[in-house]
């Protein structure tokens, strides 16, 4: 049977469609199988929350009188970029207030901004004719700014590879705390209920797909930073990094509920962030890809004592195992922590699941399709001659 | 034989008196300091006292007595629950199991009667959500 996202949004309208999350649907797939699963449910949404590092926003801050360029911009002390036209400037997450002080940045200042609260702006600048102020000092909110949305160049990547620590010191990571002599291990994933893992191809995720971000409407933008199609796979979706998605969206709308400031000690901050992906059941192929399961989705266990690009693998596990609270690794049994927030990610899909059932939220068919092939490049040092 | 959880904080006159030592001779306690704080406005401490039920009050009224407060506590450690994602990331590094996520809703709780205070976990939790009640 096949579907178009017509039918699909008439129904939405009606509030005739019939909506599952990508963990709800796997019983009624288990149960009556994938044909008649896909003549019952129109879409299945998708959620993940977990550290999104590359994300900021663009804020528009006014003009001020007498009027100013802003060239160097801060927020509660946390620089923000401001080489662009006047009043413009862009917040990175894991800017810091402080090189020494890693407890405060951009991820602060972008989760206070969204909980409504006032954020102290500074700014100077050199003078034009056309701009002929020097320096500003005021208070600013997401009531008092212009335009205020985040622009994320690399979120919710498809998988992601798992930590471990083989040295004798306790490692401080973006896959948080590594505990000595394979002490643990940490995997940052929804798993099933990850949007790229259920249309691993991304056939219905394109430019232009309408998504849950932060606990608003976002957008995917464009193919993520380092996407990749290269990695191999296994039950047809990859094991470890491949694709990833930049995203836009309002910071309006949002909610602190789903937009947290992450705090991974002495390696710096992170931008913790809910998101969802409705996927259309246009046909049986489309409920295959979301019958993906726990057990059937693997990556591989990297040692992050090796500080290198090129970490072999010590072996792939499946997140059925690693959710279990313990995995076998050289004959011992190594607890696991998941640095991803599967409890809000079912919200996450929850929540999306509630917008298409009550018509609030109809899908979207993409306005181009991400690239079917991509490779990543590393970076080397050479010269002026060998890159040209 | 009981076990108890206490906060002391006291004064910079007290932090040179030999407090635990009396409690130990005195009143036949354990004595289990699982974290101190002292600088020049006084000190705190996180302790646990075993022993003899009657032995653990007479200790308190002791305590008391040398101006020293006390502070009986149900948990070393507090979870912000408005901060706390229910990541998980706490689980792995808690070395006595005090962390543990309920397979059914995915919540991560903390089970204040196995923890050992020894505050692995706080710089672990990335959304900042665990603090010493010190
Ligand atoms: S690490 Fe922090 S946020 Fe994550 S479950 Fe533990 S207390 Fe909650
Ligand atoms: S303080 Fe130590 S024992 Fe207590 S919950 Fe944290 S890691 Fe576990």
């Amino acid at each position: 049977m096949k579907r178009t996202y017509e039918e699909i949004n008439r129904k939405i309208e009606a509030e005739d469609a019939v909506v599952m999350t990508a963990e709800e649907v796997l019983g009624l797939i288990e149960s009556k199988g994938i044909e008649e699963a896909t003549k019952e449910v129109d879409v299945v949404t998708t959620g993940t929350f977990g550290a999104m590092c590359s994300s900021g926003a663009f804020l528009n801050f006014g003009h001020s009188e007498p009027p100013i360029k802003m060239q160097h911009v801060s927020l509660n002390g946390v620089a923000a970029y401001g080489g662009l036209a006047a009043v413009d400037a862009y917040i990175g997450a894991t800017e810091l207030r402080n090189d020494e002080d890693m407890s405060y940045g951009g991820a602060h200042v972008i989760e206070e901004l969204v909980a409504g609260k006032a954020i102290h702006l500074k700014a100077n600048s050199y003078c034009s004719d056309c701009y002929p102020r020097k320096d500003i000092d005021t208070y600013i909110s997401l009531k008092t700014i212009n335009q205020a949305y985040l622009y994320n160049p690399r979120n919710i990547y498809q998988n992601y590879g798992l930590a471990t620590n083989s040295s004798e010191k306790t490692l401080y990571t973006y896959m948080g705390k590594l505990l000595p002599h394979y002490g643990n291990v940490t995997y940052s994933s929804a798993g099933q209920l990850s949007p790229l893992l259920n249309d691993p191809q991304l056939r219905t995720i394109g430019i232009g797909t309408r998504i849950f971000l932060g606990g608003g409407v976002g957008y995917v933008a464009w193919e993520g930073t380092q996407y990749k199609t290269t990695t191999a796979t296994k039950n047809g979706v990859p094991v470890g990094a491949a694709r990833s998605l930049a995203l836009i969206g309002d910071l309006r709308g949002m909610s602190p509920e789903f937009v947290r400031a992450l705090n991974f000690q002495k390696y710096g901050l992170s931008l913790g962030l809910g998101i969802g992906v409705p996927i259309p059941i246009l046909d049986e192929d489309m409920m295959r890809c979301v019958s993906i399961r726990d057990d059937q989705i693997f990556a591989p266990l990297l040692d992050y004592a090796v500080q290198s690009r090129n970490r072999k693998p010590i072996k792939e596990i499946s997140y059925a195992e690693l959710r279990s609270g313990c995995i076998e690794l050289h004959g011992n049994q190594v607890k696991t922590s998941s640095l991803s927030s599967y409890y809000k990610a079912r919200i996450v899909a929850g929540q999306l699941k509630k917008w298409i059932e009550k018509g609030d939220f109809t899908l979207t068919q993409p306005v181009a399709a991400m690239p079917k092939e991509r490779a990543q490049k590393p970076l080397e040092v050479m010269s002026m001659e060998d890159v040209v | 034989m009981a076990k108890k959880k206490f906060q002391l904080s006291f004064t910079p006159d007290l932090v040179n008196e030999p407090i635990t030592y009396r409690m130990v001779k005195d009143y036949d306690l354990q004595i289990n300091i699982l974290r101190a704080e002292v600088n020049d406005v006084g000190g705190k401490m996180l302790i646990e006292m075993q022993g003899k039920p009657d032995m653990i009050k007479k200790a308190v009224e002791y305590l008391k007595a040398s101006r020293v407060e006390v502070r009986e506590l149900k948990a070393y450690v507090k979870k912000d629950e408005d901060r706390c994602t229910h990541c998980g990331m706490c689980i792995s590094i808690c070395p006595v199991d005090a962390m543990c996520m309920d397979p059914d809703t995915k919540m991560v709780s903390y089970l204040p009667e196995k923890c050992i205070a020894c505050g692995t976990c706080i710089d672990a939790c990335p959304p900042g959500a665990i603090a010493f009640k010190i």
